[in-house]
Formats: C-alpha cells, sequence, structure tokens
C-alpha cells in the first residue's frame, strides 16, 4: 500500500485572475455562498460583519473626474504558502484548526476546532477570514438547499475560502470508482471559476505544466496582492493596468514597481 | 480490574488511622461506601443514563437478503457513478423485489404496507453515521485501500435482526462512534470510530503526511 | 466506632476517588466539548443521491441554459448550462439566487384574498374552487352587463405561449385591453419597421464583431443576455477588439470599455448625428451598401450637415467636437463596426430617436445583416391556434379603442402601460373594473408609481398571480399564485439579443413547493367557468396541451433537450431584406426634425439644477424578480449603508451643494422627494446624481422590504411622441442637506 502511494506528485492548487476581464459582476460571490453555504442576514450593509468568503474589492486610480478608473479585484483566500506552508493565519492558530496541506497546497480551516480566539483574521493581511458573530439562520424552508457537502457553520467561529476543497474530494471520489487514482483539471473547479461569466478565473494546479494556470502565473503582467510581505500566496492577478498592479501592494509614491 | 487495585491500595493506608482514634474501621468502610458507590454510578448508571435508545423502524435480516442477492454487501449498499456510497438502500432498491409480500414474516408485511404501499421511505438509523464535521469517503477506503466492510462495520452482514439503535444524549451522536465499550477500550477494528481510530492507519502513511501543524495528515482529508 | 465528620469525608473523598476511576468524567468532558458546537438550529443538510436537471432560466429575457443540481428531491445549486449556446456554461448573479427566490419567504404559499383594506397586509387563505369560482362570477358579471372592455390584463410573461393565451382571453372575452410591458427590444423592433419596413427581432452578432460603440448600453451591467455579453467582452479584450462606451456615469461597461465618452445625458443622438455628419462628409461610408440599398441619404445629409456638425453637437454634448470627429473615422474605418443603444439593462424601451440614429450608423457602415454585424431575425414561430369566434358581447368590447392608445402599429403586440395608467387614472373614456396582473409589478417598476397608485385605487378589482408578495400583489385584492420558472413548463421564443433564433422549454425541476396554479391553468379554468364562445376558444385540458399544441413537434424534442438553435442560421442578404423596400436614412412619414428629436428630462433647470439618473447594476433585480437575499448582500455599502440609500454624485457637484461623503440629503424632483445619503465618486459627471433601479421595495421580505428608495417614484413618465414607449431616462433633481 505504501508503494502505491509514493509515486504521486506533490499539488500545489491555485488560482489565476485576469483583472483585464472581471466585470465585478459578482457571479463568483454568489455562487460561493451557494456552494458552500454561507448565510445571510437581513442586513448585510456592514461589510465587516458580512461574510463573503469571495469578496469583489473595486479599486479606483484616485483621480477625478473624466480621468477616474476604476477595477474590480475579486479577493478569495490566497491560501498562503509562506516558508515552507507557515502561512500568517496557521502559524498563529493556538488551537490547529486552520492548518497547510503541502499535498495540495490548501489552507484548511476545521470549524469544529476553532474556538474562535480570531488571531488568524488579525494575522490575515487580506481579509480573508470571517468570524461568525451570529447564529446562521436560514428562513423557514430555505434550509432546503444547503449542500450537504459542505458543513454549516455555527456561531462563535472563523470561515474563510477553502478552495471549494469538497468539490476535489468529490472529484476524487469519482476517479476512484472509475478505477482512476488522478483526476484531471477540469475534474476540480472551483465555484467561482465554474460561475465566472466573463472566463476571468482560472484555477488549477501551479506544479502542473499541462495546467493552464502555470502558463498563466508567467505573464508578464501577473502579480500577487502584498507580495513583499513574503506571504507566498497562490492566487495571481493579471491586469494591463500599470496603476492596478502598483495597487497591489504598498508601494511608496517615488517607489518604482516591478519584480 | 481498576476497582480491585485500589481496593488493595485504600487497605494498605488504613491500620494507621485505626491507631489513631477507633473510628478508623468506620471511616474506611465510609471510604469503600463512596468509592463503591461512585463507581457503579461511573461504569454502570452513567453509560445508561447517557445513552438513549430507538428501535429501528423495521427489522431487517441481513442473513436471509445476503443469501439471496448475488454480491454481497455491494448488492444493496453501491457505489454511485459520482462516486459517492449509497449507504443505507432507499425504497424504491426495496420496491425491486417487495412491491408486494413476498415471505411470510410479519415484519416484512407491515413493511409493505406501512412504507411501500404508501410510498414513504423508511427511515433507517444509520450505526456508523459520522457527525456532519466528518467528510468520510468509502471509495478511498474501499476502491483504493481495498478495505473490507468489515474492518468497520463487523459482522453487520451476519445477524438476523437490527440491534437497537443508541444514540448519546449530549451529541445526539451513534453509540458506534464512541463504542460499546465506556471506557473506550476496543478489541476488534470495527469496535471505535473515533478520530483516534481513524489516525491509527492515517499517520502511517508516509507519502500523504502533508500538515504543516501536526506532521500528520492534513486535516481537510477528513473534516469539512 | 463512631460516625463522625471524618467519616463523611472519607465517603466524600472515596466517591470523588470512585468518579476519578471511572470513564464519567472523561467521556462527559468529551461529550460536552462536542454538545457546545452542534447547535440544534444548526442545519445539518441531508445528504443523498445527486442528479442535474437542465431547464432555461426566465428570470431575465437572457434566455441562458440552466443546469440544476438536485440532491433527492432538494434542488441545492443552480449552474449554467454547459452546452447552451447562449451562456455555455457561466452563469449571472440572478441566476444563481434562484433557489432563494424557490425556497424563500417571499413565496405566497397558496390562493389568498384581502380581508381589511387594499395594502394592509390582511390575507385570508381561500381555496383554489373558492378563488377560480370568485374571479369567474366577477368577470362573469362585468362581461354580462356589457362592459367587457373594462378588463385589462398586464403582463410580463416570458412565455410566447402564455403571451398568446392572454390575448386569446382577451379576444374571447371582449377586451382590448391586453397590456404586456415593451423593453429595448420592442424599440428596436419598431425602428426596423420604421426604417426599413419589415418585422424581425434586432440582435447583435458580437463574438465576430470588429468594433463596438455603445450608447449608453449597459453592455456589462446586464444587457440581453449578460453571461453572453461578459463572454464576448472577454473575446473583445482577447483579439482587440475596441469598446467604446457613450454615457455620462463610470458604469462597469465603461470601465471596461477602452474609451470612456462621457457625454450629456439624452444628447447621445446629437453625438450619433455629428459622427453621421463626419462619416458622410467625409465619404467613410459604405457606398455599395448606401446605393444600392437605402434612400434618404441626400436629406439625411443636408439635415445633419445643417444641424449637427461636430462643432454643435460638442455644445449640446459636451463632448468636444475632435473627439466626435475621431470617434467616426474609427467607427467607420473599423472592420465590422456595430453600434448599439438602449439605456442600462434597456428594460425600459426608450425615445425612438436613439434607435434611429444609432441604425443610421449601422447601415452607413453597411453592417446590417453582416456576419458581425446588426442581424435581423425572424424566430420560429408558433403553430396557429383556432380561430377564436368572438360572440356579440365579445365583438362589442372589442370595439372599443385599447386605453393605453397603442394602435395595429408593427411590432403587433405593441402596448403602452405608462399610457394605460394615465388614462385609467385620468378616468378617461371608460373605466377599468378588473385587472389582472401577470409576472409583472407595475406599481414597482412603472415610472411615476405615485400616479400608478391612484390609478390602481380606482380599479376596484385586482388580481394577482404573482408568485411572489410583490409590490402589486399586497395592493390587490386576490392572489393567486403561479409556480416560480423552477416549478412550470414554458416556452421561451428567441434570446434577447441572441443573432441565432432559438427555443427553450423551461422544465419543472422540483415539485411544486407551494399550493401554486399555473396562470395558464388558471386562465383556462375561467374560460370554461365563463362557458360558451369562451369555453370553446379554450378547449384544452391544461396549460401543457396548449404549450403542445403551440410547439407541435417541438413540444417532445424539448421537454428532452431544453433548447434548439439554428445556429447556420444567415440572415437576409442585404438585396434580399433591402428589395421591396430600401432602408430609409429618414424614416418614412415621419420629418428628420421630429424623428431625431431628443427627449428632454422633465423640470426646469433653474428650479433643479441637478439631472437625475437612474441606473442598472448586476447587483439589483429591478423588474418584477425582486431582489433576493444573495445580490442585496453583495450590494455594495457604497450603494445602501442600513436602509439608505446611496447617491453617486461627483464630489464637485456635492460641494457646490455643501454635501460631503455619508451626508444626510434630501432629493426633490418634480415627481417627489425622498431622504437619501451622499456617495461622492469621481466616476460620475458633474451636475448629474445618479440612484440605482431595484431599491425601494415596499412588499417582499425582511431581506429586501424598506432597503433604500425606488427611482421609478421620483422620475415621471414621458412617452416618445413618435412609438409612445416610455422616454423618460431622467428627471431634474435638486439636493439639500436633511
Amino acid at each position: 500500500m505504501k508503494n502505491e502511494q509514493s509515486h504521486e506528485t506533490t499539488k500545489k492548487f491555485g488560482m489565476v485572475i485576469n483583472l483585464d476581464l472581471c466585470t465585478g459582476c459578482g457571479s463568483c460571490m454568489v455562487a460561493c455562498m451557494a456552494e458552500n453555504n454561507v448565510p445571510f442576514k437581513p442586513d448585510e450593509t456592514d461589510k465587516l460583519k458580512s461574510i463573503t468568503w469571495m469578496r469583489v474589492y473595486r479599486l479606483t486610480n484616485g483621480k477625478s473626474f473624466p480621468e477616474t478608473d476604476i477595477c474590480y479585484l475579486p479577493r478569495p483566500c490566497q491560501h498562503c504558502e509562506g516558508h515552507g506552508g507557515h502561512s500568517p493565519c496557521v502559524s498563529v492558530c493556538p488551537a490547529t484548526a486552520t492548518d497547510y496541506d503541502s499535498q495540495t497546497g490548501i489552507v484548511s480551516q476545521i470549524y469544529t476546532r476553532c474556538f474562535g480566539c480570531r488571531y488568524c483574521m488579525a494575522a490575515c493581511p487580506y481579509h480573508a477570514r470571517y468570524f461568525n458573530w451570529f447564529d446562521p439562520v436560514w428562513p423557514d424552508g430555505m434550509e432546503k438547499y444547503l449542500n450537504p457537502n459542505v458543513s454549516p457553520r455555527m456561531r462563535g467561529v472563523v470561515e474563510k475560502c477553502s478552495f471549494c476543497y469538497h468539490r476535489y474530494q468529490a472529484a476524487k471520489d469519482r476517479a476512484y470508482v472509475e478505477g482512476q487514482r488522478e483526476i484531471e483539471e477540469g475534474d476540480y473547479q472551483t465555484a467561482c471559476t465554474q460561475a465566472c461569466p466573463a472566463g476571468a478565473i482560472t484555477f488549477g494546479d501551479l506544479n502542473n505544466p499541462e495546467h493552464a494556470v502555470y502558463k498563466l502565473k508567467q505573464d508578464a503582467n501577473a502579480f500577487r496582492l502584498l507580495e513583499r510581505l513574503g506571504t507566498n500566496p497562490k492566487v495571481y492577478y493579471i491586469s494591463s493596468k500599470e496603476w492596478v498592479r502598483r495597487a497591489a501592494d504598498n508601494y511608496l509614491p517615488n517607489e518604482k514597481t516591478g519584480k | 480490574m481498576s476497582e480491585h487495585e485500589h481496593m488493595e491500595v485504600s487497605a494498605a493506608h488504613s491500620p494507621r488511622n485505626n491507631l489513631k482514634d477507633g473510628s478508623g474501621g468506620m471511616v474506611f468502610l465510609f471510604f469503600l461506601i463512596g468509592l463503591a458507590a461512585s463507581l457503579i454510578v461511573g461504569w454502570v448508571i452513567f453509560p445508561k443514563l447517557l445513552y438513549s435508545q430507538k428501535r429501528q423502524p423495521v427489522d431487517f435480516n441481513h442473513v436471509l437478503h445476503n443469501g439471496l442477492v448475488s454480491d454481497g454487501c455491494t448488492s444493496c449498499h453501491f457505489f454511485r457513478d459520482d462516486g459517492t456510497f449509497s449507504g443505507a438502500p432507499t425504497l424504491a432498491q426495496c420496491v425491486d423485489c417487495h412491491s408486494d409480500v413476498q415471505g411470510e414474516s410479519d415484519e416484512e408485511k407491515r413493511f409493505v404496507e406501512e412504507y411501500v404501499k404508501k410510498e414513504i421511505e423508511v427511515p433507517w438509523l444509520s450505526y456508523a453515521r459520522q457527525p456532519n464535521c466528518v467528510f468520510f469517503s468509502h471509495a478511498a477506503h474501499v476502491k483504493i485501500a481495498q478495505m473490507d466492510c468489515v474492518t468497520c462495520h463487523g459482522a453487520t452482514g451476519e445477524s438476523e435482526h437490527l440491534r437497537p439503535y443508541e444514540y448519546n444524549r449530549i451529541t445526539g451522536y451513534s453509540r458506534d462512534i464512541w463504542g460499546h465499550n465506556i471506557a473506550g477500550i476496543k478489541h476488534n477494528t470495527w469496535d471505535r470510530m473515533k478520530m483516534d481510530d481513524c489516525a491509527e492507519c492515517h499517520q502511517q502513511k508516509q507519502s500523504m503526511l502533508g500538515s504543516v501543524q501536526t506532521q500528520k495528515e492534513g486535516c481537510f482529508v477528513c473534516h469539512k | 466506632m463512631k460516625i463522625d465528620r471524618r467519616c463523611f469525608l472519607s465517603l466524600a473523598i472515596g466517591a470523588g476517588a470512585g468518579i476519578a476511576l471511572s470513564p464519567l468524567p472523561w467521556k462527559l468532558t468529551d461529550d460536552l466539548a462536542i454538545w457546545t458546537q452542534n447547535w440544534q438550529w444548526t442545519p445539518v443538510p441531508k445528504r443523498g443521491a445527486a442528479k442535474t436537471v437542465n431547464s432555461v432560466c426566465t428570470l431575465c429575457p437572457g434566455g441562458c441554459g440552466i443546469s440544476v443540481r438536485k440532491i433527492d428531491d432538494r434542488a441545492v445549486k443552480i449552474e449554467g448550462m454547459e452546452t447552451h449556446p447562449v451562456n455555455r456554461g457561466g452563469i449571472c448573479t440572478l441566476g444563481l439566487c434562484g433557489l432563494q427566490l424557490l425556497y424563500g419567504p417571499t413565496r405566497v404559499k397558496g390562493p389568498l384574498k384581502r380581508v381589511a383594506d387594499r395594502g394592509k397586509g390582511q390575507w385570508m387563505p381561500i381555496t383554489w374552487d373558492q378563488a377560480i369560482r370568485e374571479v369567474t362570477e366577477k368577470l362573469s358579471a362585468i362581461r354580462k352587463s356589457g362592459r367587457p372592455q373594462s378588463v385589462a390584463t398586464m403582463s410580463g410573461a416570458s412565455s410566447a405561449t402564455l403571451d398568446a393565451l392572454l390575448d386569446r382571453f382577451g379576444q374571447a372575452y371582449g377586451t382590448p385591453n391586453t397590456i404586456r410591458f415593451p423593453s429595448v427590444d420592442d424599440a428596436y423592433h419598431l425602428s426596423v419597421s420604421l426604417m426599413s419596413g419589415g418585422k424581425a427581432r434586432v440582435a447583435f452578432d458580437f463574438e465576430h464583431a470588429g468594433y463596438v460603440l455603445s450608447f449608453g448600453a449597459g453592455l456589462l451591467d446586464g444587457w440581453g443576455s449578460p453571461v453572453r455579453m461578459f463572454k464576448a467582452n472577454a473575446l473583445w479584450k482577447q483579439s482587440g477588439v475596441k469598446l467604446v462606451q457613450v454615457e455620462p456615469r463610470l458604469s462597469r461597461t465603461a470601465a471596461k470599455a477602452d474609451t470612456w465618452i462621457s457625454i450629456v445625458p439624452g444628447s447621445e443622438t446629437a453625438l450619433a448625428l455629428a459622427m453621421a455628419h463626419v462619416i458622410i462628409s467625409e465619404s467613410l461610408y459604405q457606398a455599395e451598401f448606401v446605393e444600392s440599398c437605402s434612400e434618404g441619404m441626400e436629406g439625411f445629409k443636408e439635415f445633419v450637415a445643417a444641424k449637427y456638425t461636430p462643432d454643435i453637437a460638442a455644445k449640446m454634448t459636451g463632448v468636444d467636437a475632435a473627439t466626435i470627429t475621431m470617434l467616426a473615422r474609427e467607427f467607420a474605418k473599423s472592420k465590422r463596426p456595430i453600434a448599439v443603444c438602449g439605456r442600462g439593462q434597456g428594460t425600459i424601451p426608450g425615445s425612438m430617436d436613439m434607435f434611429m440614429a444609432t441604425q443610421v450608423l449601422n447601415a452607413l457602415v453597411g453592417n446590417l445583416n453582416q456576419p458581425g454585424g446588426v442581424w435581423f431575425v425572424t424566430d420560429q414561430t408558433m403553430q396557429e391556434w383556432p380561430e377564436v369566434e368572438p360572440d356579440a358581447a365579445a365583438k362589442a368590447g372589442l370595439a372599443y379603442p385599447r386605453l393605453d392608445g397603442a394602435k395595429g402599429m408593427v411590432p403587433l403586440k405593441r402596448s403602452l402601460p405608462n399610457q394605460f395608467v394615465q388614462a385609467v387614472a385620468s378616468g378617461k373614456d371608460y373605466p377599468i373594473e378588473a385587472l389582472l396582473v401577470i409576472e409583472s409589478n407595475p406599481l414597482y417598476t412603472l415610472n411615476d408609481t405615485a400616479l400608478v397608485k391612484q390609478a390602481f385605487s380606482k380599479i376596484p378589482f385586482i388580481v394577482s398571480f404573482s408568485s411572489f408578495m410583490d409590490d402589486t400583489a399586497a395592493y390587490a385584492d386576490m392572489i393567486l399564485p403561479n409556480p416560480v420558472y423552477l416549478e412550470r413548463m414554458e416556452d421561451v421564443i428567441g434570446a434577447s439579443g441572441f443573432p441565432y433564433p432559438t427555443i427553450g422549454l423551461s422544465q419543472p425541476v422540483v415539485k411544486p413547493q407551494c399550493n401554486t396554479r399555473h396562470v395558464g391553468d388558471v386562465l383556462i379554468q375561467l374560460a370554461k367557468g365563463l362557458g360558451d364562445t369562451m369555453a370553446r376558444a379554450f378547449a384544452w385540458k391544461d396549460f401543457s396541451a396548449c404549450l403542445e399544441a403551440s410547439l407541435g413537434d417541438r413540444f417532445k424534442t424539448l421537454k428532452k433537450s431544453v433548447f434548439q438553435v439554428d445556429k447556420s442560421y444567415q440572415p437576409p442578404a442585404p438585396n434580399e431584406i433591402f428589395a421591396s423596400e430600401r432602408f430609409s436614412f429618414i424614416p418614412r412619414g415621419i420629418q428628420a426634425d421630429v424623428a431625431f428629436k431628443p427627449i428632454a428630462a422633465e423640470g426646469d433647470t433653474g428650479g433643479y439644477p441637478l439631472m437625475l439618473m437612474a441606473y442598472d447594476t448586476m447587483r439589483l433585480s429591478n423588474g418584477y424578480i425582486g431582489n433576493p437575499p444573495f445580490l442585496t448582500k453583495i450590494l455594495e455599502d457604497t450603494v445602501l449603508k442600513n436602509q439608505d440609500c446611496l447617491i453617486e454624485i461627483n464630489p464637485k457637484s456635492a460641494k457646490a451643494a455643501g454635501l460631503d461623503e455619508g451626508d444626510r440629503a434630501e432629493i426633490q424632483t418634480p415627481k417627489g422627494k425622498a431622504l437619501v445619503r451622499i456617495h461622492l465618486d469621481d466616476g460620475i459627471m458633474p451636475g448629474i446624481v445618479a440612484i440605482p433601479r431595484g431599491l425601494g421595495h415596499e412588499a417582499y421580505d425582511v431581506y429586501l422590504a424598506g432597503k433604500g428608495i425606488n427611482v421609478n417614484s421620483l422620475v415621471g413618465s414621458l412617452s416618445d411622441p413618435i412609438s409612445g414607449f416610455e422616454a423618460a431616462w431622467g428627471i431634474r433633481a435638486k439636493l439639500s442637506k436633511a
């Protein structure tokens, strides 16, 4: 049995989001909420208490009319690798509720393990983590649409994007039953990737030269958010606009952009 | 076992008390009474209070059915095309044979009348159902690791009646998760299904140990 | 030997030792730890067998295919259908929220009858038998007393068969007042009739276009099939096709465009005509098409030369003359350029001048019915039903004019809800005694909602067939709930803006969740109850039989395939379509002055220094379908904050009014006033304030009711002089600190 496992190569799942194509419609956000049983409240206008694993930010170039420009930036959990899997949130979790899996490169969040100290939220530079301030309540009858592959969370725990890990498991199960050991690129795609009507999101194994993300991350206009912090995130962005690439990191006014 | 040991330990200390004032024997007796009573509470009464029982909606004879089907367990507990495991059969499967009463069993007659005719799904109580926070892949264990049903489920296939479904009043989980031994002691692989029991195998697979926090397998492998 | 306290102490120690030596504390700790995270009220979704059911989404006219994932009998997720030619696997925000509509608290669970004053929200559940009996009695009484014309229907139904069934109901019953809600498609349709003489759905072969010039069309804000447009945009970006957006506001479309031309709203026609002038005067037009297939070029040339030179247009539009000239050259010199118009999502048809000016540009570059151009599409038709034989009562009723004043102009089913409402409110001609409202929410979606309410208050009997407790249903006398789109079967012919003829059949994905009946079934039952000619005209068993009658052989195949598309469809060649009637640069029988006259916003500039315009966003459903909770959740906090609507205003204009970010203010227009908050945005032209459509509902649930303001209540209704369509795109306004 051990020998059978050993030929498995290590995967590193990641995303490349083309901001030139993203129109900021919000389909990725809704697809994520529908897939992952994210709850909603009567008032969601306090964005600090509004749970959106995937969140589309609106960036502006700060210029006045009519030179003003805007760009939409979808932000899932960046699944930081840090150095050797020591991503900011994993390093601070006292409960082992969040973990970095070097087999997939996915940062996990185990809700039943989490006791809600929120160290990870303080550590995450991307605001990708959300705390359940309230009990999740679905109006009577609406719990029928809940996805059995994802457990609904309880009040008092932190949650975040999982790269739809349950879809990876489902894909593996399907492959196993079909007598295969490995899954294809198309077998495992996140809900946001699948839904994006603009085709702006590409998802796959960053280590696999046959996957689309492998090439896309090497695009001349590819960048990552707050790259200089050393978080080593697995979500890449592409934008042809210089001001957008600059906005992605905290550059000093006179500092030059570049790698 | 442990009860016996402690009695000896207590006895060893008692003479000293006896020497000081004559009440030593009484003190010792009371100690024993307290000890015995609480041991009874802890070992006998507590499990009775902790667990409650439900009867399965219909009794089922695994032996009888096993003799009639060709593929053993997988005849009724099979993998769906999408890789998921079907678990307890649905009415649609039962109806294949039981559209009408087949044998002479009263239980079957009741099943046909109360469920088949009324097209109501039988609310089977699943002994082995893991909590909702657990993702368990039958495909990985059966298809890849080539494990037998018996390894986790024991000799369920050799039962002629369904045993009562026992569940924990506090957690709501089936008793089979913790195991029937209240101390959590297990003799067979199928006696318990807590996380530690899964980990016994999971931490041996060297190539799969990806967790940065625990140096074991990643938490997401089993948790959702 | 005596029993003293030491004995009891010993007893306690013994008990403690015994407990510690038993599994009790350790097991209890474990169980309690589990208990603390397993609250009973946290639902545990049931597992089961998964399967996928395909259908067609009818939440908007886009006509996308959907794949609904089911676990046993529950629908758990809606995804885009991979093989559907319109959306090719993608799905929009609203489409993703469909299950919140299906299982949501806004559903009307069964037939309801009003028990207190109108709009007070007090209802009595009744049986379907009683509901149908009462409506039948009412309609029967009106018809018997010789006033069938005083019954009206207002429908926003997406089903072509249901549309035809409603018309048939009017024919057999004897009322000309069958009103449906026109959209940008109808305005395009009319422009074809007026300029080319013909009937066709206008569509755009965006996927093969080489240059796209949009006059305010929210191509990436929900226009047509939003998913198809997003995919087209991705294609443009990857192949270097330029998108130019002409709009006063930096909408999502403008933000993604290669060039954003900010323009004074309402002056888009002037820009288009000035571009036409440049193209003609510099001979950049497609001579072959213009010479062989068009007429009226000379007259048009003189008209634009006199009134719409770039210099003149620059003053009207705020776009400088050099830019206009550059834009005209760029457009005319591009390969396969398309000009498109229609404000925002195009749910309001708009004024004809814009549509005709746009078609002029398309004709000048000869891109009508060309690959990568504007196509005139003839969709598949329904099979004819046996003719209705109206009885004397029906004939008498049908002899009355329609209250909305629409006559038999092409498109044939043209109707003008805005004018209908005005007529009812003013009591002109004859009163309306009963109104059937189908798949629409006129009390919310029509401009000047105060007038709509006034009109509705004069109608003694309003029946709503809505699936949801929407604003109109809440004001009705009876609600006969229709199943929602995931529970019913309906045909959808054509997809808005899509250049190939399509036909779809939406499928029941789940069993009906509420005690509902399809409005088509109810109509058939009503007709049977009314008897005689009515019953004969509605001889079908149910709506499904009716669908089969209109779709014929296609019914069975569509049940399996969900959609049919004619991908081999080619638009008619110019010499075919323009053989009998040429493309006319100035619509026949209309003076150029009249045809191309822009509609000015209501209100005087002195009292109202600002211009209020409504805008559409993908994150707000603004029609009959109320915004589902997920969509409201993803609204930016610069649009909605708590219950307050934020209005977009340029910092300069805000400063002039003494207002700053987040300030509470009162916005006032000639039609009304409302309290709002200020959001400063550099992406909007100074002098303009913008409010999104889709907020300010009075009905629905806690997730939507009472949030923000309904911009339609601030904007008056303006009828286009040519079409009669609703043409108001905004209104003058003023802001004051509150």
